[in-house]
């Protein structure tokens, strides 16, 4: 204990705990660690008490037992039945009628607790406190040969029951009884009694597991070695034995693993005696693998708490390079639980097996079943996991590895807070197999043997069906219920389902066609037809080989290539029924994004032809020689430029884009440039027009405009120049010129100015270096980041339309939504990188849901990849500047820096968003992520999307005219593509080409009425306007400048008085200005 | 608004009388509303001071959005046949000055008046314009972009001057308004509602690109204007150059050589050659100054360390207990 509190307390000389950095990550990773291990350390003695208490009586009456002669096994089960009404619980194949041995019970050799309480390794926050209460049974009622053909589980059953009857007589209302299966295990049942009370001062829920077990030496280590068969066919006499016989490893190891609980804590007391550090490592590796949703149960994957404590005892001892301990005990609980999970996923143990401590011995080849194999004790650890559940623990030890080597990041709540067993966030792709769907199980056979060899079958065959298209296939079984004592095990419910997990690999994912082996392969060839059926086809290749191929299409089906191969496989493998009930979850972006192309997956290729029509734009540029100055840049700064943007730009021939992309283009520097900020917007506006000259010049039938903005204010960009391709592409051209920051930080820093013209100088500035620097740069970097993580605009796109749909896209800039988005995929943990739009999106629901925005900032890295701990200390400590200045956030409510933008309020200035829109979007966030965890693999995704206007004061209809020039408009005409041009040039479309009223109409409102109301609307289309009265808006004294129309209203008993919001004229003003625009307006009545 | 006609609305606050308007029940909206308008006679402050214009102005606080001078005619027409000479709204006025237009020039810390012909000033003081000033008015509106907006909106509660023929006339309206409020009736307010909604917008739409010869012209003109400023500022420093002052001084000038390295070059050109004095030296030289730099280090370290604790402080407090969820 004095070594625990030795970590858990900063050591006095500070010197040597700043030198963390090796030992624990770093000092804020190493606090909140060992705040976590001391606020989940059990502290109150009283539980203690009652829990020892519990315990000793439990003892006292479990050796108050009497003892029962032998009975054969019939007759045992039957008296077992008709005295105490228990069924005993035999495992499956039942005990043979004629079995010639007899079972008995007699007082045990001795009774004592196991597991994580005696150890002290048990957390406050788990839902119920379990405690293993080891029973070993007597040596003298097992025979020399009872390890063989289930005999010692068949006792073991019958003394189990008599427990149960025994405790059941005593103290039975004390409990509810029930009997389960150890960890899952078919071959071992338990007995559950769970105490009808609380514990002190918690709900935690007290439940004590009996378990029977047997001495360690009472059967022989080489009978049970993994690679020996223990369970004899069932031959008829005269058959000939068979000399080969089929090792029986889940069989051997669970007998040992029985055998052994007691030997396993021992192990743990002395790994705890010889290192400081491992408890707490257990504590950490505990929450770890909680978080995971990996327990030990079969069904849990097999790999949880007992696992992993044993797994870090013996590493401490063995498993290095010439038989020393892999790890040394001087390692900090950071360095153990590091360590662990880098051996857990740098090794590939279903390969290579691995022994510790002991002789090496062969190992079967299992089912892909990892092993790690204790010599000592004759046991695989690993003896309950699956091939799956395997790859899904490697997975998830990867990902936190990679977790615990970014420095750049406080990575602390990723490692041990969140929650990371959501299928719906953690899987691209879910599918469900209902258990009844699948082939009839036969009457005799074992329930749960069967369970898992279908999973097993699903397994294999998507596994071998969908090659690299996928990443990882994990697969689910549903639990076993525990079942009352006076039953059988119960089966399993109607309703359940197999779910199983993918992770797909967005590269391939999309691949239309599949390469097999080549014809020559006589041997693959076959295999490959027989896996595949009809669908297979030989394949000449332009490269001259022939192979056996898979030629998948887009359009089949209206489902995507992934879904479409899926259900293949499940039909052709496991039968018609099975693919017929099974449930695809997955996609859903492609339905949400794009209802009009049904079945089509949604990748880059829909923004092929914008990114052309830029490229060409900057060809056609370049290309003008009489421009009066070299260009520079041509750069795009535009979401429709970086795949981004909500709606797909535009197809060229068959919509026109209806917002022109923003692009900023640089001439070279030039003395000739006036040196006035004034002056050098006329003169950029000069250059406009001139370019606007050449261009028309030189392309026929484009268009070129050029159009003014912020014509009030001098210090802001007053021109741009719109150029609209007889494509369709349409493109906003603006000039950077260099000179203009260094004339307005001038200005800013010059003396005596009025506070008024020095915000607005201020105001210049930041407008300047948001558009002409911080735009461009932002493009640029998601420009690169789409060809690194292709889920990533897709997922851009759900967010926004999620952002746009419950109103708030006014609010939250695009790029802002953007940097929220990219933080999932380059800081993904405790996930890997998403590869698919939808865990994108939801992984982004839950960062935002828990980002505290008050206290910290947003920090992305944009991918640039040279983003260090320092720079983000350096983000933070703006942060808290900015807090220091602005403590009430009235000017910055949320805080997002990029790597590329250090200033963090680029987009968030002048309370943009305010403080109940920020609000808003994290009680949504948080709604979000509450029902997508509740409805799990039912969730309606598309109900995500869904408003609630009851919440609002005002709802502002829109005339439907008008809200739907937003997206891609049609040209109406048909016909031949020639014609279709000139007509798409002569219908004067481009005069709508950036022309939204409802927009304007919208910015209007904000601008007018923005002291008294504030307003949310769906910027992509939608056609109501909401608005929630300021608070202030309410009665107040009276004060003639207050931003909004008012009523004098006379206080009833005295001269004063008060003003308060016109609220009545307000919106009649709302809807003179709206005009024809507003169907109505509608006063929320409470 | 039901629950609001209970509340008393007073008739004057201040010195301001209080003025109901009914507002046109709309398709859209059909509910009745009455806005309030507060007259009051105008008193300038600060500078300005009263001008001739001040006895037959009232101040106009919390106008309409669709507020125009039309609108004001008439109402104040219909309220007692009283004649409005002009509005001046306050929002309209308030048009930051174009920085380069005024033709004025700094030099050396101090203020030179360069004579050309548009002189300074863009500060559109109502009436005695003289015709020097309407001469600098409309080169100034040569100059100026066009305007993008067709009809103009106020922010909700804005104010306005209206300056009415006479003193007599003003008077009239504030009794009328006065009475008018006591009465509890309410004048209609007419503005010309069928330019808003769609159409304005449209307007607006077509108005952002404004015909290229158009815009060309003002921008010649205004370059033109410019280029003369500026030689004629340069004129003026070359002059200062070559000319002691009546001391015998010659002043210091910028721009005495051809180009002049620009401020911000030459520190840039500073930075990098201390950049490449530092990298010669080769970091720490004396042995004292490694030990420095580590003493630093360390120091850092410590004060990191203290940092964080404070940091994992104050979020325990913020967030209390560390829970896995």
């Amino acid at each position: 204990m004095s070594q625990l509190s030795r970590i858990s307390q900063p050591r006095s000389d500070f010197l040597g705990a700043a030198y963390t950095g090796e030992v624990f990550k770093s000092n804020l990773f190493k606090f909140q660690v060992d705040e976590l291990l001391g606020q989940l350390r059990p502290k109150s003695n009283k539980q203690d008490a009652v829990v020892e208490k519990e315990l000793h009586l439990l003892k006292s009456t479990i050796d108050a037992i009497p003892a029962r002669a032998p009975l054969s096994t019939r007759d045992a089960e039957a008296a077992m039945e008709r005295n105490d009404g228990i069924v005993v619980p035999f495992p499956y194949p039942r005990p043979p009628k004629d079995a010639n041995y007899r079972l008995q019970y007699a007082k045990p050799a001795h009774v004592n607790a196991v597991g994580s309480y005696p150890l002290k390794t048990i957390t406050k926050n788990e839902d119920s406190l379990v405690v293993d209460f080891v029973v070993t049974m007597p040596s003298d009622i097992f025979q020399e040969k009872d390890y063989m053909n289930y005999r010692y589980f068949y006792k073991r059953a019958y003394y189990l029951a008599c427990l149960a009857a025994g405790i059941k007589s005593s103290i039975g209302n004390k409990y509810s009884l029930h009997f389960d299966y150890l960890h899952g295990n078919r071959l071992l049942p338990v007995l559950v009694a769970e105490v009808k009370m609380n514990l002190a001062h918690s709900r935690r829920s007290f439940s004590i597991v009996i378990l029977p077990a047997i001495a360690e030496r009472l059967f022989p280590m080489e009978k049970l070695l993994p690679n020996k068969n223990c369970v004899r066919p069932n031959h008829m006499a005269g058959d000939s034995i068979p000399s080969e016989k089929e090792p029986t490893p889940f069989y051997n190891a669970s007998l040992r693993a029985n055998a052994f609980v007691t030997a396993y804590l021992k192990l743990q007391h002395d790994a705890s005696r010889q290192c400081d550090a491992y408890k707490d490592t257990c504590v950490l590796g505990r929450i770890w693998l909680r978080q995971r949703g990996l327990t030990s149960r079969v069904e849990g994957g097999g790999f949880g708490n007992f696992e992993w404590a044993v797994t870090v005892a013996l590493l401490l001892q063995s498993g290095g390079p010439n038989g020393k301990p892999a790890f040394s005990s001087g390692y900090s609980s950071y360095q153990l639980f590091k360590a662990t999970l880098k051996y857990l996923a740098s090794k590939d143990l279903s390969k290579i097996p691995q022994t510790l401590g002991g002789d090496p011995i062969t190992f079967p080849r299992g089912q892909g079943v990892p092993v790690l194999f204790d010599g000592i004790r004759g046991l695989n650890l690993f003896f309950k996991m699956t091939a799956w559940s395997y790859r899904l623990l490697q997975h998830e030890a990867r990902s936190s590895v990679a977790l615990l080597n970014d420095s750049t990041f406080d990575q602390f709540s990723a490692a041990f807070i969140l929650r990371v067993d959501q299928p719906v966030c953690k899987y691209d792709v879910n599918i469900k197999i209902p258990i009844d769907s699948l082939s009839n199980i036969a009457q005799d056979e074992d329930s749960t043997a069967w369970l898992d060899e279908r999973c097993h079958d699903v397994f294999s065959c998507l596994s071998q069906g969908l090659t690299d298209r996928v990443k990882l296939v994990s697969v689910h079984r549903p639990a076993e219920p525990q079942w009352n004592l006076n039953s059988s095990p119960t089966a399993m419910e109607q309703a359940a389902y197999i779910s199983v997990g993918l992770l797909v690999d967005p590269t391939n994912v999309h691949r239309l066609v599949d390469h097999g082996p080549a014809a020559e392969e006589k041997k693959a060839a076959v295999a490959f037809r027989k896996f595949w059926g009809t669908r297979a086809e030989l394949r000449r290749f332009k490269d001259g080989s022939i192979l056996e191929s898979l030629v998948w299409s887009k359009k089949d089906h209206g489902s995507t290539i992934l879904q479409q191969i899926i259900f293949y496989i499940l039909n052709r493998h496991l039968g018609e029924p099975c693919a017929k009930h099974s449930t695809y979850i997955g996609d859903q972006d492609t339905r949400l994004l794009s209802p009009s192309l049904k079945g089509s997956s949604l990748n880059e290729s829909s923004f092929q032809p914008m990114m052309a029509a830029f490229k060409a734009l900057e060809d056609d540029i370049r290309a003008l020689d009489d421009l009066p100055l070299h260009l520079r840049h041509v750069l795009g700064a535009d979401s429709q430029l970086s795949h981004g943007s909500v709606e797909v730009p535009f197809a060229p021939g068959r919509t026109r884009m209806s917002t022109p992309a923003d692009v900023i283009i640089q001439f070279e520097g030039s003395a000739r440039w006036p040196d006035d900020i004034d002056a050098i917007q006329r003169t950029k506006t000069a250059f406009l027009l001139k370019l606007a000259e050449l261009m028309e010049d030189k392309i026929p039938q484009l268009i070129a405009r050029v159009g003014l903005e912020n014509e009030n204010s001098p210090l802001l960009n007053q021109a741009f120049l719109d150029l609209n391709y007889p494509t369709g592409a349409a493109f906003r051209l603006r000039i950077h010129h260099d000179r203009e920051a260094t004339l307005l930080e001038k200005r800013l820093s010059a003396k005596g100015m009025v506070t008024l013209e020095k915000a607005e100088t201020a105001l210049a500035l930041a407008t300047y270096r948001r558009v002409f620097i911080r735009q461009p740069a932002h493009t640029q970097a998601l420009q690169n980041l789409v060809t690194r993580f292709p889920a990533l605009p897709t997922a851009i796109r759900l967010m926004k339309k999620w952002v746009s749909s419950h109103l708030l896209s006014p609010h939250l800039s695009e790029p802002l939504i953007e940097l929220f988005v990219t933080r999932t995929f380059t800081n993904p943990y405790p996930w890997q990188t998403p590869s698919s739009a939808t865990t994108g999106f939801l992984r982004t629901l839950i960062f935002l849901s828990r980002w505290d925005w008050r206290n910290e900032p947003w920090i992305v890295d944009l991918g640039t990849g040279d983003m260090k701990a320092n720079d983000v200390a350096a983000i933070t400590t703006r942060f808290e500047a900015w807090r220091k200045i602005d403590p009430a956030l009235n000017r910055v409510v949320m805080f997002a820096a990029s790597s590329i933008d250090v200033d963090g309020t680029t987009r968030t200035d002048h309370a943009h968003p305010p403080k109940v829109v920020a609000g808003r979007l994290t009680a949504l966030a948080k709604s979000a992520v509450r029902v997508s965890k509740e409805k799990g693999l039912e969730l309606d995704f598309e109900s995500l999307f869904v408003a609630d206007l009851n919440d609002y004061d005002i709802i502002i209809r829109l005339n439907p005219k008008f809200t739907k020039s937003t997206g891609a408009s049609k040209p109406k005409h048909g016909g031949f593509k020639n014609l279709q041009l000139q007509l798409i040039r002569n219908s004067h479309e481009e005069d709508n080409v950036g022309y939204s009223p409802v927009n304007l109409f919208f910015r209007e409102l904000e601008q007018k009425f923005g002291h008294a109301l504030v307003f949310f609307w769906n910027s992509y289309g939608g056609d109501v306007i909401t608005c929630l009265w300021n608070p202030q808006t309410e009665k107040r004294p009276w004060k003639l400048k207050v931003g909004y129309s008012t009523m004098p209203v006379g206080e009833p008993e005295s001269d004063a008085v008060s003003v308060t919001a016109n609220k009545g004229a307000i919106l009649n003003d709302i809807a003179r200005l709206g005009g024809d625009m507003v169907l109505d307006i509608k006063v929320k009545t409470s | 608004m039901s629950s609001k006609s209970s509340l008393k609305i007073a008739t004057k606050v201040q010195d301001f009388v209080v003025l109901p308007l009914s507002l046109p029940p709309l398709p859209s909206y059909p509910t009745p509303a009455t806005h309030y308008l507060y007259l009051r006679p105008e008193a300038p402050k600060g500078t300005d001071g009263p001008d001739e214009d001040t006895p037959r102005s009232l101040f106009l606080a919390n106008i309409p959005i669709d507020a125009t001078e039309p609108a004001f005619r008439t109402l104040f027409k219909t309220l007692c046949g009283a004649l409005v000479e002009r509005v001046d709204f306050e929002a309209a006025l308030q048009k930051p000055s174009l920085v380069a237009l005024t033709g004025e020039a700094i030099v050396q810390g101090t203020l030179v008046n360069v004579p050309i012909e548009v002189k300074r000033g863009k500060k559109r003081k109502r009436g005695a314009e003289g015709a020097e000033d309407a001469k600098v008015k409309k080169a100034l509106e040569e100059m100026e972009l066009p305007k993008t907006w067709g009809r103009e909106i106020w922010k909700s509660g804005s104010n306005a001057t209206v300056v009415f023929v006479d003193e007599t006339t003003r008077n009239t309206v504030l009794k009328e308004s006065r009475r008018m409020a006591k009465k509890g009736d309410a004048v209609e307010w007419q503005s010309n509602i069928e330019e808003l909604g769609e159409k304005r917008y449209r307007t607006h739409h077509t108005l952002t690109y404004p015909p290229k010869d158009i815009l060309q012209q003002k921008i010649n003109t205004y370059l033109t204007h410019f280029t003369k400023l500026e030689s004629a500022r340069s004129k003026l420093l070359l002059k200062q150059r070559s000319v002691p002052d009546e001391d015998g001084f010659v002043t210091v000038t910028r721009g005495g050589r051809a180009g002049p390295a620009r401020l911000e070059e030459a520190q840039a050109a500073a930075e990098r050659l201390k950049e490449r004095e530092k990298k010669r030296i080769g970091g720490d030289f004396y042995r004292f100054q490694t030990r420095e730099g580590r003493k630093l280090k360390e120091r850092e370290l410590k004060d990191k360390f203290e940092e964080d604790k404070k940091r994992v402080q104050s979020m325990r407090e913020r967030r209390g207990k560390i829970r896995p969820e």
